[in-house]
C-alpha cells in the first residue's frame, strides 16, 4: 500500500467490503437453502411411490393400486409433437431474424412480439387454443394440446436461435462470403454449424420448459384416466394428473402425486445437464 | 494508365511544400492493369467515405494501401470484392473494372466475382471444420473433382501456404486447433484453392507473431508470381518490404501512388513523407 | 527546412546530433584547408604542424559519424528524406576526411620545401587556386547547413573553373622548371600541391552532389563539367579552339 494512502480509509472500505460480502453469502444460502429444501421434500415424498409399478400401469381408481403409464406415454407424446411442430418454425424464424433480415425493421418487429409471447401467461395460450381448436373441433383434443405446447416452444427456440447465431462472428461469414459462397451455403455450412451447440441448447431448454406446463394442458388435452393415444381425444399427461391427485383427499392418489412430481423434475434436470454439457463442451473445443 | 495521370488527378488537391524532384517516369509500359478504379466515391449511409479515388493495379505485382486510422484504406479494398454488399446504406458509384468487366455493376455475379477475387482478413477464420474440409468446402462449390483431384488440390493448396509439412499427418483435425500463424496460413491455403486472379490481404499478420509475419510475408513474394496482390497495412516497413507498388491515403483520398522504392526513398508529397517517416499528428 | 518534428522526439535529436558532427567536421576541414594555404603561401612550418595534428580529430569524427549513423539505420528503420539525410551524413564525412588527409599532405609538403630557397615566390602562384577551393568548400558547407540546393547546384557547376585554374597552375610551374632547373625540387612538391588542391576541389563537388541528393531525392548525372587538361586531353586545346 502506498505510503501516502489514508489508512482509516482503506479500513473503512475493508469493513464495507466485509459488511456486503456477508449478505451476499446470507442471500445465497436463504434462496439455495429454499431449493435444497424443495427437492428434499420432493425425493422424500415422491421416493417412497417409486416402484416398477408406476411406469407399467394406468391410473387407478381411488383405493386402487396402480402407476402412472398413461400420463407419462401422454407427456411424451405431447412434448414430442409440441417440440416437433415448434422447432422448426422457431429455427426458420430465428434464422431469418438473424441471418437474412437482420437489419430489416421486420425483424425488430418480430423480436419485440416474440419476447412478449416468450413471457405471456401459458394459461392465456391454453385459452387461446382452445377458442380456435376445442371449441370448433367440439372436443378436447392431444392434438389441441401438443399445439398449445408448441405456441410455447417457438418462442424459445427464436430467441435462442437468433441470439446463438448472431454469436457467431461476421468475420466467418465474410470469410465464406469472400470464397464466393452463396448466401443459403454460409447460413447452412457455417453458421449453422458454428451455432450447433447453442441452438441444440436451446430446444433443449424448451423442451425442459414445457415438460411442466399444466394450465394450457387442462384447456386442451384435458386428461383422461385411461390409455390413450389418440390425438383426437383427450390425453393424459403428468402435469394434470399431479393437479388432479394432489388436490385429492386420497393417500394413495396423493403418494402418486409427489412420484410423478419427482419425475418431471428429475427429467428436466437431467435435461438441463446435458445443455450445461453441451456449452461447456462447445467452450473447451 | 500511368503513374502520372493517377498523380496528376491528385496534384491539383495536394499542399507540396517539399520541392519536387526531377524524376525519370517509371516504366509501367510493360505492365498491365489488372484492376482499374476511376472517380470511385463511396458512402457510408449520407457521408462519403472515399472522394474520387482513381488507381492502377497491376497483374502479377503487389499493391499496398497504407494511411493513418480511417483513412479508407481498408473500406478501398473491400469495395474490390464488393464485400459491403452484405451490409445496408453503403454504396460505391464510380468505375471499378476488372479485366474489363465493371465490379459495380448491380448485374455483377457476387459469388463468381468473390471466386475470382479472393480476401484474407485480419482475423484468422478457419471454418468450424476438419483442415481438410476447409479448403475442400469452397473447390466443391465451383469445380466438380474427383476424390484424388480434390486431395491433390487440397494438398498444393496448402504447399503453397507454406502449411503442408506441419498439417499433412492431422488433415482430419480441427482447423480451430491450430495456432495463430497458421490458422492464418489455412486461410491464405483456402483461398488459394479456389484459383482466383486478385488475392486481398486486409492486414493480414497484426494478429500474429514477428516469425509467423515473416513466413506469410515471404507467402506473399511467392504469390505474387501468379496472382494479384493487394495488400492493406498499417506497418509502413512490412508495405515496403512487400510490395512493389504503394498507395498512400488521407482522409478518404488518394494522395500518393507510385513505385514503393520511389514512395520510400524520395516521396513527392510532403503528406506521403510526414506519415512515412513518423512525423504524423 | 519547414518539416513537422518526429512523433517520437529522440529521433529527431538522434538526427540533430549527427547533423552537428557533420557542421563541426566541415568547420574542421575549412580551417584545415586555410591553414594549409596559409602555411604554403608563407612558409609558416609552425602551422604546418598544427594542420598535421589536427588531422587526428578529423578521423576520429568521422568514426563518430559512421557509428552513430549506422546505429541510426538499425534502430530508427529511416525511410524517405531520413534516410537520405543519414546516407549523405556518411558519405559527406568520408568526402571531408579525405579533405583533411589532402590538407595534412600540402602541410606536410609545405614542411619539406621550408628547407629550400624560392619556395615563397613560386608557391604565392597557388594562392589564387586554393582560394578558390577554399571557397568551394565554404559554400558547400552553408549548403549543407542551410540545406541549400541552389547553392549547391552552384558549387557542383564550378568545378570546371577550378579545373581550369589547376590546369594553367601546371603549365606555370612547368615553365619555372624550364627556366630555372634549380628550382625543380620545389616545383615537383608544389605540383603535388596544386594537385592536393584541385583533388580537394573534387571533394567539395561530391559533397554538393551528396547535399543535393539528401534534399532533392535524386543523383546529378555524373557528367559534371569538367576541364582539367593537366593529365593529357585538354578538351580546351586542339585546332579548332582558339
Amino acid at each position: 500500500m502506498a505510503a501516502t494512502a489514508d489508512r482509516t480509509l482503506y479500513a473503512r472500505r475493508r469493513r464495507r467490503n466485509g459488511v456486503m460480502m456477508a449478505f451476499a453469502y446470507a442471500a445465497t444460502l436463504f434462496g439455495v437453502g429454499w431449493l435444497v429444501l424443495i427437492l428434499g421434500v420432493l425425493l422424500w415424498e415422491g421416493f417412497n411411490g417409486v416402484s416398477l409399478q408406476v411406469f407399467t400401469e394406468m391410473t387407478p381408481p381411488p383405493g386402487g393400486a396402480g402407476g402412472l403409464l398413461n400420463p407419462i406415454m401422454g407427456s411424451l407424446i405431447l412434448t414430442t409433437l409440441g417440440v416437433a411442430i415448434g422447432t422448426p418454425i422457431g429455427i426458420f424464424a430465428g434464422t431469418y431474424m438473424a441471418e437474412y433480415g437482420r437489419y430489416e425493421h421486420l425483424t425488430s418487429v418480430v423480436r419485440f412480439i416474440n419476447d412478449i409471447l416468450l413471457s405471456a401467461p401459458s394459461i392465456v395460450i391454453g385459452l387461446f387454443i382452445y377458442e380456435v381448436m376445442v371449441a370448433p373441433m367440439g372436443h378436447f383434443s392431444g392434438l389441441a394440446g401438443a399445439v398449445a405446447l408448441a405456441v410455447i416452444v417457438i418462442p424459445v427456440v427464436v430467441r435462442t436461435t437468433e441470439d446463438m447465431l448472431l454469436l457467431v462472428p461476421n468475420a466467418l461469414r465474410e470469410a465464406a462470403a469472400a470464397l464466393g459462397l452463396p448466401r443459403a451455403y454460409i447460413v447452412r455450412r457455417i453458421a449453422y454449424r458454428a451455432a450447433r451447440a447453442g441452438i441444440i441448447t436451446g430446444v433443449l431448454l424448451a423442451i425442459a420448459r414445457i415438460s411442466g406446463e399444466t394450465a394450457p394442458l387442462l384447456f386442451t388435452a384435458l386428461n383422461n384416466q385411461f390409455w390413450s393415444t389418440d390425438l383426437g381425444a383427450p390425453m393424459a399427461s403428468l402435469p394434470a394428473v399431479i393437479f388432479q391427485f394432489a388436490l385429492s383427499p386420497y393417500a394413495d392418489w396423493q403418494r402418486l402425486a409427489w412420484t410423478g412430481a419427482l419425475i418431471i423434475t428429475v427429467t428436466v434436470l437431467a435435461l438441463s445437464i446435458i445443455a450445461r454439457a453441451l456449452t461447456a463442451s462447445r467452450k473447451a473445443s | 494508365m500511368n503513374i502520372a495521370a493517377a498523380n496528376a488527378s491528385v496534384r491539383s488537391s495536394s499542399s507540396t511544400s517539399v520541392p519536387v524532384p526531377a524524376h525519370a517516369a517509371v516504366d509501367t509500359k510493360n505492365l498491365r492493369e489488372k484492376v482499374s478504379i476511376r472517380n470511385l466515391d463511396f458512402f457510408y449511409g449520407a457521408s462519403k467515405a472515399l472522394k474520387d479515388i482513381t488507381l492502377p493495379l497491376y497483374e502479377n505485382k503487389a499493391t499496398a494501401f497504407i494511411g493513418p486510422s480511417g483513412c479508407g484504406k481498408s473500406t478501398l479494398l473491400r469495395i474490390l470484392n464488393r464485400m459491403y454488399d452484405l451490409y445496408p446504406n453503403q454504396r460505391a458509384t464510380g468505375e471499378v473494372s476488372f479485366d474489363g468487366d465493371d465490379v459495380l455493376s448491380p448485374k455483377q455475379d457476387l459469388n463468381l466475382l468473390r471466386s475470382r477475387i479472393g480476401m484474407v482478413f485480419q482475423k484468422p477464420t478457419p471454418f468450424p471444420m476438419s483442415i481438410y474440409e476447409n479448403i475442400a468446402f469452397g473447390v466443391r462449390l465451383y469445380e466438380k473433382l474427383s476424390r484424388s483431384e480434390l486431395s491433390s488440390r487440397v494438398e498444393s493448396a496448402l504447399r503453397r501456404a507454406a502449411l503442408w509439412d506441419e498439417v499433412k499427418d492431422k488433415l482430419s483435425a480441427n482447423g480451430l486447433s491450430l495456432s495463430g500463424g497458421q490458422q492464418q496460413r489455412l486461410c491464405i491455403a483456402r483461398t488459394v484453392a479456389v484459383k482466383p486472379e486478385v488475392i486481398l490481404f486486409d492486414e493480414p499478420c497484426s494478429a500474429l507473431d514477428p516469425i509467423s509475419t515473416a513466413k506469410i510475408e515471404e507467402l506473399i513474394d511467392e504469390l505474387k508470381r501468379d496472382y494479384t496482390i493487394v495488400i492493406v497495412t498499417h506497418n509502413m516497413q512490412q508495405a515496403a518490404r512487400v510490395s512493389d507498388f504503394t498507395a498512400f491515403m488521407y482522409l478518404g483520398s488518394l494522395v500518393e501512388f507510385g513505385p514503393t522504392q520511389v514512395i520510400f526513398t524520395s516521396p513527392k508529397d510532403q503528406r506521403t513523407q510526414d506519415y512515412i517517416t513518423g512525423r504524423f499528428g | 527546412m519547414p518539416m513537422q518534428p518526429h512523433t517520437i522526439a529522440s529521433y529527431d535529436t538522434d538526427l540533430k546530433e549527427l547533423d552537428a558532427l557533420v557542421s563541426e567536421m566541415a568547420d574542421d576541414a575549412v580551417s584545415a584547408l586555410e591553414d594549409a594555404a596559409k602555411a604554403l603561401a608563407t612558409g609558416d612550418v609552425a602551422l604546418a604542424q598544427t594542420v598535421i595534428a589536427a588531422d587526428a580529430e578529423m578521423d576520429r569524427l568521422q568514426h563518430s559519424i559512421e557509428g552513430k549513423a549506422v546505429s541510426t539505420i538499425a534502430t530508427r528503420q529511416p525511410v524517405a528524406i531520413d534516410l537520405r539525410q543519414i546516407i549523405s551524413t556518411i558519405r559527406i564525412a568520408n568526402d571531408l576526411e579525405r579533405i583533411g588527409d589532402l590538407a595534412k599532405n600540402v602541410a606536410k609538403r609545405v614542411i619539406a620545401m621550408g628547407e629550400q630557397p624560392t619556395s615563397i615566390k613560386v608557391a604565392s602562384s597557388l594562392a589564387p587556386l586554393a582560394a578558390r577551393v577554399g571557397e568551394q568548400l565554404q559554400n558547400v558547407t552553408v549548403a549543407y547547413r542551410n540545406r541549400d540546393d541552389a547553392m549547391a547546384l552552384e558549387v557542383w557547376r564550378s568545378d570546371g573553373a577550378i579545373d581550369t585554374l589547376h590546369t594553367s597552375l601546371f603549365r606555370e610551374l612547368l615553365t619555372y622548371m624550364m627556366e630555372d632547373p634549380r628550382s625543380i625540387g620545389v616545383c615537383a612538391h608544389l605540383l603535388f600541391c596544386a594537385k592536393n588542391l584541385e583533388r580537394v576541389g573534387d571533394h567539395a563537388t561530391n559533397i554538393a552532389e551528396t547535399t543535393h541528393y539528401m534534399i532533392m531525392g535524386d543523383m546529378l548525372s555524373s557528367d559534371r563539367p569538367k576541364a582539367d587538361g593537366s593529365s593529357g586531353v585538354d578538351p580546351n586545346w586542339g585546332p579548332n579552339n582558339t
